[in-house]
């Protein structure tokens, strides 16, 4: 793999590897000095001195560095190719590979075999380094000399390695096939219950439950499961597990751990969203030579596919997947690099140079990258729709006095809106376009709308053409219900004011969305169901820090993180309406995350019918509801009866013990019977309290 | 159910205590006084003087001869209960934070902190032997060497003493022998509170593990469990119906920290056979520190860290209130 980020590694270590050797050379001089001024007095073992200490003794820890006879011979390369010249026309040859093979590096030896007053027309050049020799082949292999001299450049080394292998080829041992079992076993639950994973006891314990409308049923429970927290998989087959080593993928019935991936300090994870791959993020380990801040995996072998060094992106995930999985991009300084599964290699073996590139983002729907430049004195800023393979730009809009841009994708891909807060000529402070694109028609049309309000958070309908936005200022913010009709225009459906919240979580499966003032905000809970856009049901979970949709749209989960804090946490489950159906509380509660479906199998037509039969299926569903809620009741009526009888007993049984003890209790206190309140009324005094009652008379001043 | 405000000390309460008649409430504070008063108005009777730092402990005996008081000035007090004379002065090492008479009123029961390198220890003094009191050399005095005592009350009969530890261990100290004479430990942290039943059958523990229990008295097994989601200072049982009632709240000192919707100040009724919540009484605006029922069962106090006492008398609706089963 040849590329430019790897060329310019190199050229640092090269300047590294400068700085040391004239270090020591300087080392050397020292000692020379010594050495002089030793002549005074003699030092010198006497002559039949025979010394019996081991170097292992005297200088173990630097014996591995001892030179080595091979040392040096990485740094060796060997030229083929090379005119072949008497000697009166060797200095002239000697010039011309020098100027050539100078550039990657000093040549510090250099050997012309010749025979019979000719060379041999192989030549061997030693660098310094073995990087400047690696380079070297890198570059210089198929350089043209003239029409016959076409140089072939390769390491020495080489030459023994592939010397070595073997002529026959053995077939590779087949790895005996594990079976992990169903991987999807979950999704055949007979209730079509969800499962979600909880953290708690501040980390120290991990459950998966299913979720039950009557209470969490626990389907797996261990402790330190994970160091800090874990990741379900994009489709829900596996859950990932963070540990100073590295990371695990645990699925099947009894979540079996699957496969581990080795990577020191592991702290962040993302998967590509066809789960065929993971990237694992570390701060420790990275050398130049090695990348391995980055490391791309391949969860199905577990083997490393490829490492990257960090950069200085801040933002993760670093690497950004293509919807399919076949392409993942990172953006570096005027740079967008693509790269293509399963090579990990660069797409068309370059990245893109784009000056001044601020931000991209992968459609949902389709190999297309969506990514924004400033503006640059007189060029304007504009966003770009790249289609990929191919490189062909769909859609270039440009925009004027933009301050930020911001992509966001509907899920599906039909939309795309860029966020553009601007700062029109001759106005004051900032103005917020959404600039909406509307992928599936031609030549992608964009249409606007503009906003004046500061914008607190926006938000596509997951599968639909609404989007909601919360704008205004503290205290007084207001949502807005947008929708973008077939024929492109926007309509504002609904707007509501004076509402506690900060951010918008839109049910997956579209038309209900929960606006929720986290945090700060106290955790307002707003239920809204924008098909009519009314507000449902209005409730708190106070000082909540996440709320969490169930994959299907069904219930909706609001937490109290002991991350975010320290007192009360709990997860309460609601229904989509917002009907409050269980607070759970778990000692230092941390996080809970729904378990991701794959995506559903059943085409659009059979959805349709479905949905055109619901009634009949509802009237299923209502009477299996009933009969496990009169099941549920009487459950518990027999849990307290038994409970009730149990304290009984023991209560009687106390009560014996307590009237054969009554004799004991009696001499205690001579005689005084003092078993009831009033068993000893005969000894009563009584006294008569008198109440006082205050009557204050304020006259008021007229 | 409007509640009587007595507002009779100026720190945090740290006990409250009604006499075996229930006409009078018994209340201690993180102030020298100790207070008594008409439990039927709120009316203030008395006090009870001569104490110079917080008093932790008040017990009365059961025919309002004494009572007994120990506080953070390293001393224990009997004082007259009618005339509010100071009787004795038992002086100790360390602060005196529990304290008690047993059944028959004739000997007291006290134990001090585990503080400025003194143990933690239970004295037991028979009030019958004036020379007891006179020497301060009280006829038992066990060493409590691993975790020090943070509650403790008199088992039926006078034969015993439950304590509960700051690990949350229970444990029974014969008053003739002091041996131990049997061990339990349910909870994981600090028992605040023990209470008796009014029959001494059982006996409900407070703790900071966010837990009240119900123990049997002689053989200390763990018999019912009410959970809340703070700590647990006091718990209380009803002397006529299968009731108790927990009070605590977000500790003291993280409560300025946050609001008082946060603390969860309110005192909450359990139902004892089934551990369910039935009921919330609000009020306080701190934790609450000391609960106890009347001995009629018709009303509670409540002393919080506030400073205020708060007598409820409970409404027609309490008493017609049946559980579902």
């Amino acid at each position: 793999m040849e590329e430019t980020e790897n060329m310019v590694d190199g050229l640092e270590v090269d300047e590294l590897e400068e700085g040391v050797l004239e270090a020591d050379g300087h080392e050397v001089d020292l000692d020379e000095d010594a050495t002089e001024e030793d002549d005074d007095i003699s030092f010198s073992d006497p002559e039949d001195f025979v010394d019996d200490i081991e170097d292992e003794e005297l200088l173990d820890d630097v014996l591995s560095e001892r030179p080595q006879e091979a040392d040096g011979i990485d740094s060796v390369v060997v030229v083929d190719n090379v005119p072949q010249v008497g000697p009166d026309r060797l200095e002239k040859l000697k010039n011309v590979i020098n100027k050539i093979f100078s550039k990657f590096g000093k040549i510090t030896n250099e050997f012309y075999p010749d025979a019979d007053g000719l060379t041999k027309g192989y030549i061997f050049l030693e660098y310094g380094v073995p990087t400047h020799a690696q380079e070297a082949v890198k570059g210089a292999d198929g350089y043209k000399l003239d029409k016959q001299h076409t140089f072939r450049v390769n390491l020495f080394t080489d030459f023994d390695k592939y010397m070595v292998v073997c002529d026959e080829w053995d077939l590779p041992e087949k790895q005996p096939f594990k079976d992990f079992g169903n991987l999807r076993s979950w999704l055949e639950d007979a209730d079509c219950r969800d499962q979600f994973s909880v953290i708690y006891e501040s980390g120290e314990r991990t459950s998966i439950f299913w979720n039950d409308v009557k209470e969490p049923i626990p389907a797996e429970e261990r402790a330190r499961w994970t160091e800090t927290y874990v990741r379900w998989s994009p489709r829900g087959t596996y859950l990932a597990t963070f540990h100073q080593r590295g990371i695990a993928l645990w699925g099947g019935e009894k979540f079996k751990q699957i496969q581990r991936f080795s990577h020191q300090g592991v702290q962040l994870i993302d998967y590509s969203p066809c789960e065929r791959y993971l990237v694992t993020f570390s701060p420790l380990l990275d050398t130049e030579e090695d990348p391995q801040a980055i490391i791309i995996w391949d969860t199905l072998t577990g083997q490393k596919k490829r490492g990257f060094h960090c950069e200085s992106s801040a933002h993760w995930p670093i690497f950004k997947w293509s919807h399919d999985g076949k392409f993942f991009a990172r953006m570096t300084f005027d740079t967008l690099s693509i790269y293509e599964t399963p090579s990990m290699g660069l797409l068309d073996k370059k990245s893109l140079k784009i000056t001044g590139i601020k931000d991209f983002s992968w459609s949902p729907g389709g190999n297309i990258i969506a990514f924004w430049v400033p503006e640059d004195k007189d060029i304007p800023a504009r966003v770009t729709l790249m289609q990929l393979p191919s490189r062909q730009e769909i859609r270039v809009r440009n925009l004027f006095n933009v301050v930020d841009c911001k992509l966001h994708w509907q899920k599906n891909g039909d939309y795309l809106c860029v966020k553009v807060d601007r700062t029109p000529k001759g106005t004051q402070g900032v103005v917020t376009n959404f600039e909406i694109f509307r992928m599936r028609e031609k030549q992608v049309p964009v249409d606007v709308v503009e906003m004046k309000d500061g914008i607190i958070a926006f938000a596509w309908e997951p599968n639909g053409s609404k989007f909601a936005v919360l704008h205004g200022e503290v205290p007084r913010i207001s949502v807005s219900f947008y929708h973008v009709k077939s024929n492109g225009k926007i309509e504002l459906i609904k707007s509501y004011d004076k509402q506690q919240a900060n951010t918008i979580f839109w049910s997956p499966q579209g038309q209900f969305l929960v606006l929720a003032g986290l945090r700060s905000m106290n955790g307002a809970l707003a239920f809204v169901d924008t098909s009519d856009c009314t507000i449902m049901n209005i409730a708190e979970h106070y000082t909540a820090s996440d709320v969490e949709w169930d994959p299907t749209g069904r219930f909706v989960v609001t937490s109290v993180s002991w991350w975010s804090h320290k007192v009360d946490n709990a997860y309460w489950l609601w229904t989509f309406q917002g009907r409050l159906l269980q607070k759970n509380s778990k000692d230092r509660f941390c996080q809970l995350l729904w378990r991701p479906r794959p995506p559903t199998l059943l085409g659009v037509e059979e959805i349709k019918v479905i949905k055109k039969d619901l009634k009949k299926y509802s009237k299923i569903f209502e009477q299996k509801d009933r009969l496990s809620q009169t099941k549920a009741s009487k459950e518990l009526v027999d849990r307290r009866r038994t409970m009730m009888e149990e304290y009984k007993s023991y209560r009687e049984m106390s009560h014996r013990l307590y009237l054969e003890q009554k004799d004991a209790r009696l001499e205690l206190r001579g005689g005084v019977d003092t078993d009831e309140l009033d068993s000893n009324v005969e000894d009563w005094e009584e006294e008569t309290i008198e109440f006082f009652v205050t009557e204050e008379i304020i006259h008021l001043e007229e | 159910m409007r509640p009587i405000l007595l507002q009779g000390h100026e720190r945090a309460i740290t006990q409250i205590k009604y006499n075996r008649d229930g006409d009078l409430l018994f209340t201690v504070a993180k102030d020298p006084v100790v207070n008594v008063w008409y439990s039927v108005n709120g009316e203030r009777l008395g006090t009870y003087n001569g104490h110079t730092g917080a008093v932790w402990c008040v017990d009365v005996d059961w025919d309002n001869r004494h009572v007994l008081s120990g506080s953070a000035d390293n001393s224990c007090r009997l004082f007259d209960c009618e005339t509010g004379k100071q009787l004795a002065l038992l002086e100790t090492n360390s602060a005196v934070r529990t304290c008690g008479f047993d059944f028959g009123g004739n000997i007291i029961m006290f134990s001090t902190d585990k503080q400025m390198g003194y143990q933690c220890f239970v004295s037991f003094i028979d009030l019958r032997d004036p020379t007891q009191i006179e020497d301060n050399e009280p006829y038992m005095k066990i060493p409590c060497n691993e975790s020090k005592i943070t509650s403790a009350v008199w088992g039926p009969l006078g034969e015993n003493v439950i304590t509960g530890h700051e690990n949350g261990e229970l444990n029974l100290y014969s008053a003739k022998s002091g041996e131990i004479v049997n061990t339990m430990k349910e909870h994981s942290k600090q028992i605040n509170d023990i209470q008796s039943s009014r029959d001494m059958t059982m006996f409900i523990t407070a703790s900071k593990d966010c837990t009240a229990k119900i123990f049997d008295t002689t053989s200390l097994e763990h018999q019912k469990t009410f959970r809340t989601e703070r700590p647990v200072n006091s718990a209380a049982l009803s002397p006529i119906y299968d009731h108790v009632v927990l009070g605590g709240g977000q500790e003291a000192m993280d409560v300025t920290t946050t609001s008082t919707r946060i603390g969860k100040f309110e005192a909450r009724f359990f139902h004892v056979a089934v551990e369910e919540e039935f009921g919330r009484v609000k009020g306080h605006f701190g934790p609450i520190n000391s609960l106890a029922f009347h001995p009629d069962g018709k009303s509670y106090s409540s002393g919080g860290e506030d400073g205020y006492v708060r007598i409820h008398y409970f409404d027609q609706q309490y008493f017609d209130f049946e559980p579902e089963f």
